[in-house]
């Protein structure tokens, strides 16, 4: 890691390290994983009538989450660090504009987040007139950009304060060193504090994607084929409404448990007193 | 100190408000109950009212909707308090989404569905029907100036329908068209009035409603036409699989209210 240097001033005051004897077969990941995957093929296989058929349904539909999922993280990401920053910001405007965002949106359910964006701003952006193409892009608004639109608003604004936390969770003293070595507000916060804070901030942020990897089933309510609606549509019209939830449920599972995996590897990766 | 102070003012309040609030439940549940005693105890009265619950997923107008007081009110409220009253019995409608009010029934969590369902094969394999009260065609919306005018004209395009009914199941069998699916059919409506789908199909009933009737869909909304069907299609009251008892209560019922014309004053009410 090259900002080493940097980040080393700190040694031995940093999180407690994890101890390595999670690892290997037994753990909760390994056991979640073979059992959802062995309730699956159990199920396929004795009775591949209702349940092969709805897994031959899903696939698109597990597309369209992860599309919507890894489009909404990203959304996020950006807007949490941007809010996160903002709201330590000692610029009164950049702090109150970035305060507001996360009271509001903070206070607003998800469900009816979506429904604004999509319905009601839909019949506002009807009204406007298509004198550019930013208003014609409004008004053709596809769902999947209204979906991961109004998730990116939701999330960013919990990431923003988890941002917030982890930066401020940083000593001090870290800033005051960095800036008598002559380093520069942002170059704190790029070189000093972000390298630091990422790593308190990573487990909460890994939460909230697979917290958002669940809550993107709510984009079933704008027509958006992912996975929840691709199997009420076949429990629509096959009455199995047991046999296509059970399975909805386990992919749900082996999808989250795939993304809790990706942050886990990313936070060993990060834990470099550890590192293998 | 003194928000704490506030807040265990406002407990207490809640506290003691809960404590009324049960006290007066247990003063009036032996008045309530003593009347019932005394009619079990009559010596054989008039044959008992028995209560059937149906569930109705309330956004299908004229069929079944709110009104701006909440009540719920259309054709088939009405339709069943007639038939509650020839057939003697009370019909107590429950207000149900309709993702999952089958799965409803089939749990028992209510005795009959009146929600304009249709009678088809494949739902008679998982649930009973009374006899057809309703004759239902399969109605396309569009946007006035689309130019759709036949089945042929939607090829390629999106057609929207409440999920699980009879008219999303049409419009999935249209050659060439993409079937999408709304948890309401509202929701499909809308769609189409904000140009993000080309048609929306549910009963003909709510497609007049959505198209002629409604003050902000009536400009820009027309039925294009009825989709053709080899079979004829109508709505019944759905029980559960083998509830012969209510099936039996629910047919006289209507027999009597179609054979007293009672039935077509309700029609002319809600479709004239």
């Amino acid at each position: 890691m090259k900002d080493n240097k940097f980040v080393n001033i700190n040694v031995g005051d940093g999180a407690a390290i994890p101890d390595k004897k999670d690892r290997g077969l037994f753990n909760a990941w390994w056991i979640s994983l073979i059992g959802g995957l062995g309730i699956i093929l159990f199920l396929i296989t004795t009775k591949p009538d209702p349940y092969l058929d709805i897994l031959k349904f899903l696939p698109d539909g597990v597309l369209v989450t992860f599309e919507v999922t890894i489009l909404s993280i990203i959304g996020a990401l950006i807007l949490g660090l941007i809010t996160g920053l903002g709201r330590i910001s000692r610029v009164r405007p950049i702090n109150l504009i970035a305060s507001t965002y996360v009271e509001v949106v903070r206070g607003i359910p998800l469900l009816v987040q979506l429904f604004y964006i999509y319905f009601a701003l839909g019949q506002l952006f009807r009204e406007l007139p298509e004198t550019n193409f930013v208003f014609i892009f409004l008004k053709n608004m596809p769902p999947l950009v209204a979906a991961v639109s109004a998730m990116s608003i939701c999330y960013g604004a919990y990431m923003g304060e988890v941002f917030r936390a982890g930066i401020e969770s940083i000593d001090r003293g870290q800033s005051e060193a960095s800036r008598s070595l002559g380093f520069n507000r942002s170059q704190t916060m790029r070189y000093v504090i972000l390298p630091q804070a990422w790593r308190t901030i990573l487990p909460p942020v890994g939460n909230e994607f697979i917290a958002l990897l669940k809550d993107s089933s709510l984009v079933s309510i704008l027509a958006v084929a992912d996975l929840l609606r691709r199997g009420r549509e076949f429990a629509s019209v096959s009455f199995n409404y047991f046999e296509a939830y059970t399975m909805v449920a386990l992919v749900y599972l082996i999808i989250t448990l795939i993304l809790s995996k990706g942050v886990s590897y990313m936070e060993s990766r990060l834990n470099y007193y550890v590192r293998d | 100190m003194k928000l704490f102070v506030v807040m265990a003012a406002l407990g207490m309040m809640f506290m003691l408000g809960c404590s009324k609030a049960e006290e007066k439940k247990a003063e009036e549940a032996p008045k309530a109950e003593a009347p019932a005693a005394e009619q079990a105890a009559a010596p054989a009265p008039a044959p008992e009212m028995v209560e059937i619950t149906f569930a109705s997923d309330c956004t299908w107008p004229p069929m079944e909707f709110l009104d701006a007081d909440k009540n719920i009110v259309g054709f088939s409220p009405d339709l069943l308090e007639a038939m509650g009253k020839a057939g003697n019995f009370k019909p107590v409608i429950q207000n149900t989404a309709w993702d999952g009010i089958f799965a409803g029934l089939a749990a028992g969590k209510y005795q009959a569905i009146s929600s304009s369902v249709s009678i088809t094969e494949e739902r008679k394999a998982t649930m009973d029907f009374s006899d057809p009260y309703f004759e239902v065609k399969q109605g396309v919306l569009v946007q006035k100036d689309s130019g759709i005018a036949t089945v042929e004209d939607l090829k390629g395009k999106v057609i929207g329908a409440q999920i699980g009914t009879t008219g999303y199941f049409a419009a999935g069998q249209i050659d060439g068209a993409e079937a999408k699916s709304y948890d309401e059919v509202g929701l499909a409506v809308e769609d189409l009035y904000n140009g993000r789908i080309d048609a929306a199909i549910c009963d003909d009933a709510v497609a007049y409603d959505y198209a002629l009737q409604n003050e902000k869909y009536k400009d820009t909304l027309s039925l294009a036409f009825v989709l053709e069907t080899d079979q004829k299609e109508y709505l019944g009251f759905a029980v559960q699989k083998g509830d012969t008892e209510t099936v039996k209560i629910l047919n006289e019922a209507l027999a009597k209210v179609k054979a007293s014309g009672e039935y077509d004053t309700i029609y002319a009410k809600w479709f004239k």
